[in-house]
Parts: C-alpha cells; sequence; structure tokens
C-alpha cells in the first residue's frame, strides 16, 4: 500500500518512515530503508491533503484529492482553489497526463517538460513517476547515531550506486532513533551540492499508522520558497475501481 | 604642372614601347582590379543582409529590457509600466518605431502532441509597423489587429501563430486548436485553448524552434501577467544605425537596459567584423598577384632601358628623377589599368546585385540562427569601388619601387657602356 504522497513526488524520497513501533530495535539501515520504502507500498490508498507553496512572487494554497493503485497508478484532484477546481493529473507507469476542465481538454506531459513544476510547486513531474528504492540503487552506511541537536537520532548517508538512474548524488537521511520516523532528508546534486531539503513533521495516527503528517522541501537555491504537504486524511487498502486509472475517468 | 604633363607624356610613350608586355599586366591589374571589387561588393551584401534581417524582421535596432531580465527571462523581470511610458514616448519623439513584448514559458498541446514554447505577448499593430515579422508567415495569416470579431470558420477563436519547427512538432496547421498550458504569474495554472491562424516562415532559430505568438491581451488573461512587458524592440526600419537609435533612446532609466543588435548578438557581430578582417586578408593576396606582375614588367622595362638611364643621369638627371619617372610609368599603368578593371567589377557587381546567386538549394538558410535571404546579392558602397582601386594603386608603386631603385642608383659610364 502506497500513499499518494509517494506519487505526488515524496515517492523519489523514499524519506525514512519507520511506521511506529519497535522504537530502539536497532534495525539496520537497509531494514530501516526497506521499512520506509514499504511502509507505504501496497494495494491501494485514498486520501485528502492540502499543498501550500511560497515562493518569492506569491504563495498560494490548494486542496487535493488523491487515490493510488499498486505502484504505478494514481490520480489527484484538485478540489480547491475554485479557479483550478476539477483539474488533475493522471499517472500511469512513466507518463504523466492533466486534465484542464476550463478548457475540457487532457494534455499529456512530454519528455521536455517532465523537469517542469508540479502545479506551481517545487515538485517536478518527473519527481511524480520516479521510482526509487532506496535500498537498491543506493549505497548505503549509518554515519552517525546518538544525540544531535537534542535528538536522538539516526543518519544514513545513500551514494547512488552507478547504475543506478536517479538524479541524486547523495542523499542523507536523519530518523528520530526512537521511532524511526524521518525527521529530515537532504538531497544532493551530482556537484554532491545541496539541492533540496525535505523536514518531516507533525506525526499523527493517519489511516492507522503514525506517520508524519507533514512535509516540508524547501529548494536550497531559494532559501524563502518551500512546498508544504499536509496530510488531512488517508485510508489505506481499500478496493478502487480499475477504471479510476483511465483518461476517460480523468476527464469525469 | 608643365613638368607633370611631360613626365606623364615620357611615361605614356615609355609603356607603349613594348605593348604587348604592358598589356597583358594591364589585364592583369584589370582583372585583379574587378575582382577585388565584385568580393567587396558580395561580403558587403552579406553584411547588409544579416544586418538587415536582424534589425527589421524581429530583434531590431535595439532592445530594452528590465535589468537582469536576459540571462535568467524571469517573467516578473518585467519593465515598469511608467518607464515604459517614457520609453514609448521617447521612441515616438525621436522618430523610432518600438513594439512591446511579453514573454512567458510553457506548453503547447494539439491532439497527442505536446511541446514546449515560448509564448510571446505582442501588439499586432505595433510589430506590423515596426517589423517584418508579421510578413514573415508561410501559411495562413498573423495575428489579427483587435482580439474582438476574431473568427475561424465562423466561430470566436484566440488566435495564435506558431514557430515553423514548433508547429511541424506539433503536427499543427492553419485552423489547428491547441491547448496552452502555463504557470500564471500569481502561481496558478493557465490554460487557454487557441486557434492556429498563421505558421511563420524561417525566421530565426529561436522562434522557429519554440516561438508561439499571441495577442497582449490573450496573453494576458492566460498568463495572469497583469500587464507585464518585458521587451521594447526598437525599430528604424534600417533607416538608422543601431548606435544611433540607441542613442536617440538614452539615457535609459536605472533599473532597465538598452542593448542594440550587436550587443545582444555578439556573435553575429563579431561575424560582421570578422567579414572585414577576411576581406583585406583576400585582397592582400590579388594586391600582391597584381604587384609582382608589375615588378616584373617594370624591371624588364628598366633593363631594356639601361643605356636611356646612363644618360639621363650622365646629362645630370636626379636620381630620384628617375626613381619618379619609372615609379610614374607604373602608377599611370595601374590607373590606366584600374579603371577598365573598376568597369568591368562594378558591371559585375551591378549584375549580382540585381540577380544575385541563389544559394536556397531548395531549403532556408540559416546563419547563428538567423534566416537569412536565399539569394546572396552584392551591395555598394563607393568605398567598396575607391579602396580597391587606390589600394591597387599603391601596389603598383610599391612594386616599382625595386625596379625604379635600381635604374636610378646606376653608374651613369658603366651603364653607357652596357650592351
Amino acid at each position: 500500500m502506497r500513499v499518494w504522497l509517494l506519487t505526488a513526488g515524496l515517492l523519489w524520497s523514499a524519506a525514512a518512515w519507520a511506521a511506529g513501533p519497535a522504537p530502539g530495535a536497532g534495525h539496520s539501515a537497509k531494514e530501516l530503508l526497506d521499512k520506509v520504502d514499504d511502509l507505504y507500498r501496497g494495494a491501494s490508498s485514498h486520501g485528502k491533503m492540502s499543498m501550500r507553496v511560497v515562493t518569492e512572487h506569491w504563495t498560494r494554497e490548494m486542496k487535493l484529492e488523491f487515490w493510488s493503485q499498486g505502484k504505478d497508478q494514481s490520480l489527484v484532484r484538485i478540489l480547491a482553489p475554485l479557479k483550478e477546481k476539477g483539474t488533475a493529473t493522471l499517472k500511469s507507469g512513466n507518463s504523466i497526463w492533466n486534465y484542464l476542465p476550463k478548457v475540457n481538454r487532457v494534455i499529456k506531459v512530454p519528455s521536455s517538460m517532465m523537469g517542469g513544476s508540479w502545479m506551481g510547486s517545487h515538485f517536478t513531474n518527473d519527481d511524480l513517476v520516479k521510482e526509487s528504492r532506496m535500498a537498491e540503487d543506493f549505497d548505503f552506511a549509518v554515519t552517525f547515531e546518538g544525540a544531535r541537536e537534542g535528538l536522538e537520532i539516526i543518519e544514513i548517508t545513500c551514494t547512488p550506486r552507478p547504475e543506478a538512474a536517479v538524479v541524486w548524488g547523495k542523499v542523507v537521511v536523519v530518523l528520530d532513533r526512537a521511532s524511526e520516523l524521518p525527521l529530515r532528508s537532504d538531497y544532493h546534486d551530482e556537484d554532491l551540492e545541496l539541492a533540496r531539503t525535505m523536514t518531516f513533521g507533525e506525526v499523527r495516527l493517519l489511516g492507522g499508522r503514525r506517520v508524519p503528517s507533514l512535509m516540508r522541501v524547501v529548494p536550497a537555491d531559494k532559501p524563502r520558497e518551500a512546498t508544504e504537504v499536509r496530510y488531512d486524511e488517508v485510508e489505506f487498502d481499500l478496493d478502487l475501481d480499475a477504471g479510476l486509472f483511465s483518461l476517460r475517468s480523468l476527464q469525469r | 604642372m608643365g613638368r607633370i604633363v611631360a613626365g606623364l607624356r615620357i611615361a605614356w610613350r615609355n609603356l607603349w614601347r613594348n605593348g604587348r608586355r604592358t598589356g597583358i599586366t594591364a589585364a592583369a591589374i584589370a582583372l585583379n582590379t574587378a575582382v577585388l571589387i565584385v568580393s567587396f561588393g558580395l561580403m558587403h551584401g552579406i553584411v547588409v543582409d544579416m544586418v538587415r534581417q536582424i534589425t527589421t524582421i524581429s530583434v531590431g535596432d535595439a532592445q530594452v529590457h528590465a535589468q537582469g531580465f536576459r540571462a535568467a527571462r524571469s517573467f516578473y523581470k518585467a519593465i515598469p509600466p511608467a518607464a515604459l511610458d517614457a520609453l514609448l514616448a521617447q521612441a515616438t519623439t525621436a522618430g523610432v518605431l518600438a513594439a512591446p513584448r511579453s514573454f512567458g514559458f510553457g506548453l503547447v498541446s494539439s491532439g497527442p502532441k505536446s511541446a514546449g514554447a515560448m509564448f510571446w505577448g505582442v501588439d499586432p499593430v505595433a510589430e506590423r509597423r515596426a517589423f517584418g515579422l508579421p510578413g514573415r508567415i508561410a501559411r495562413g495569416q498573423f495575428l489579427a489587429d483587435r482580439v474582438e470579431g476574431r473568427s475561424y470558420l465562423g466561430r470566436p477563436v484566440r488566435e495564435i501563430v506558431l514557430g515553423r519547427k514548433l508547429a511541424k512538432t506539433l503536427h499543427a496547421e492553419v485552423g489547428s486548436e491547441l491547448v496552452a498550458v502555463v504557470q500564471a504569474g500569481d502561481g496558478s495554472l493557465g490554460n487557454e485553448l487557441f486557434t492556429v491562424t498563421g505558421v511563420l516562415a524561417g525566421v530565426g532559430e529561436e522562434i522557429d524552434r519554440a516561438g508561439a505568438l499571441v495577442h497582449r491581451q490573450d496573453f494576458d488573461e492566460l498568463f495572469v501577467a497583469q500587464g507585464r512587458v518585458h521587451e521594447l524592440a526598437l525599430s528604424s526600419r534600417g533607416a538608422l544605425p543601431a548606435e544611433e537609435v540607441a542613442a536617440r533612446l538614452g539615457p535609459i532609466s536605472a533599473g532597465l537596459e538598452l542593448q542594440t543588435w550587436g550587443e545582444l548578438l555578439p556573435a553575429i557581430a563579431d561575424m560582421v567584423r570578422m567579414f572585414d578582417g577576411v576581406m583585406w586578408l583576400f585582397a592582400l593576396v590579388f594586391l600582391l598577384a597584381a604587384g609582382l606582375g608589375v615588378t616584373n614588367t617594370m624591371l624588364m622595362a628598366t633593363y631594356e632601358r639601361m643605356r636611356e638611364f646612363g644618360v639621363l643621369k650622365a646629362l645630370g638627371a636626379s636620381p630620384w628623377r628617375i626613381l619618379g619617372g619609372v615609379t610614374g610609368e607604373a602608377l599611370l599603368l595601374g590607373m590606366l589599368a584600374s579603371l577598365a578593371g573598376s568597369c568591368l567589377g562594378l558591371a559585375g557587381t551591378w549584375y549580382l546585385t540585381r540577380v544575385g546567386i541563389d544559394l536556397s538549394g531548395g531549403g532556408d538558410l540559416v546563419v547563428q540562427g538567423m534566416a537569412m535571404q536565399s539569394v546572396w546579392r552584392a551591395s555598394l558602397t563607393p568605398a567598396d569601388v575607391i579602396l580597391p582601386v587606390l589600394a591597387m594603386w599603391l601596389a603598383c608603386v610599391l612594386a616599382a619601387l625595386y625596379p625604379a631603385a635600381k635604374a636610378a642608383r646606376i653608374d651613369p659610364v658603366r651603364a653607357m657602356t652596357h650592351v
């Protein structure tokens, strides 16, 4: 089961998401990363979330509803603001389509635009489709364990394997040692310069799991900009109509 | 004066002592002069064409942008409205035409095909007045002047004109419906339906590949642009040099930058400068060839006349007088021959100005991303004739110096006994 947020681009992050229990169980780095990756992988999910994007020039808030099925299929629909209500994004495999209710047309995002921003956020279209499994695509090691800034943490540093098709040069994942929930992830580009930072917070019960419900992405080159995603409600493992992830349903 | 006339008469007589030899050298000089004039004309033609294409089609003589806009093409770096009004007023006073443009990046989609595009929000009236772009339409027509009353096959439409390659990528034709999706200025997702009203001919790489031209008002709605203008393109329609256009607009207010096309397109400006250098290198070869012919002729002519020079010196002629006599002969030869060569060169250039050389080979001609006229025409200024001719005269005089010096330095006694 896999939450939409993965499809929303946070998937690549595969940011460590240990669900709740086994505090201090002393899992290996691989186990921790796998747990994170597997936590939301599953049959299906459905929920609502808010996305707040702050840029130098504007700030906007959106309400979104999402559905996901398996690894490859997801659908996101904008509920608010009114101007964009009904606008939807369908991800199927490596392709993304957008439905625009104003003109009543579906358009496929071309490969040249996959690096572009998704709905004006700090996530790219690529973020939505990139599948990356930390323990498979990266070499990793626990690089710090203990107290830092008053928190007991575990720091895992991941470097991509030569053959892995990932855009990052290094990812540093910091987890809370007791809960094994992620606190932050630092994404470094291929020159090992910090590209963006994702922080996690507001741990609460969502769909029966204790997970951080707030994620905040800050691009390193624009520290005053940010995209915040907050989960309002999530349910897992529900029966979704197979036709939900089709171009026809996109226009509904 | 009388001495000069007498000198010329002597020189003239001397030249025709061996008419065939002089004739051949004269023909060589004439031909070299003609080739130089034609080449200068052709090179000049390229430069003139290139500059005309740049200054009259879409770039203009100069452009004004907000500082920093050109580097990142940031949508938010616009020319402030007050500054824009001042610039437009200044342009009118200065007799320079101006076209305001807005730019925004987005996605255009036609059926299953989509591509990234650079949207141009243009004022069709201003573009038509100031630039040739509205006339460079391969199919269909340019944007209507007003947004009211536009229709295609009876239904109201928003019009869009596409760059040649972009239309090809989208498989779009006149009448095709396009969806535009952009990140609007307020962060929202701007989207709109457009109908292709025209497809541009090859204009320049940038426009060909990504240009999507829409009316300013449509641009404003699509991008929630609030009237932002990113570029003011200035044109004198070829009447003034770019620097003059820039000077008439200046001084520019703080936060804005005014650049001539040469500053905007340094690669092409360099090319234009390079042409001059290449031309003179080319000229040097021809001048050398002509000069060597003159040296040869004058050397033979002086050897034949060693006894005469000896007599002249014995009668009291100074070495300078002999030097002057011989170089005068060469100069006369050069002048007469280059006169004939100029006539020939002018005729050739005139022909190439009218008819030109077709370079298209069926396709468009693009240099440094700028479309060129596919017919290469010469262009002639007085300098293109006068400079090669003067250079030829100089070459003749220099070429005669060695034989002349030999004649001038001769010992009269030895010369007179010379067999």
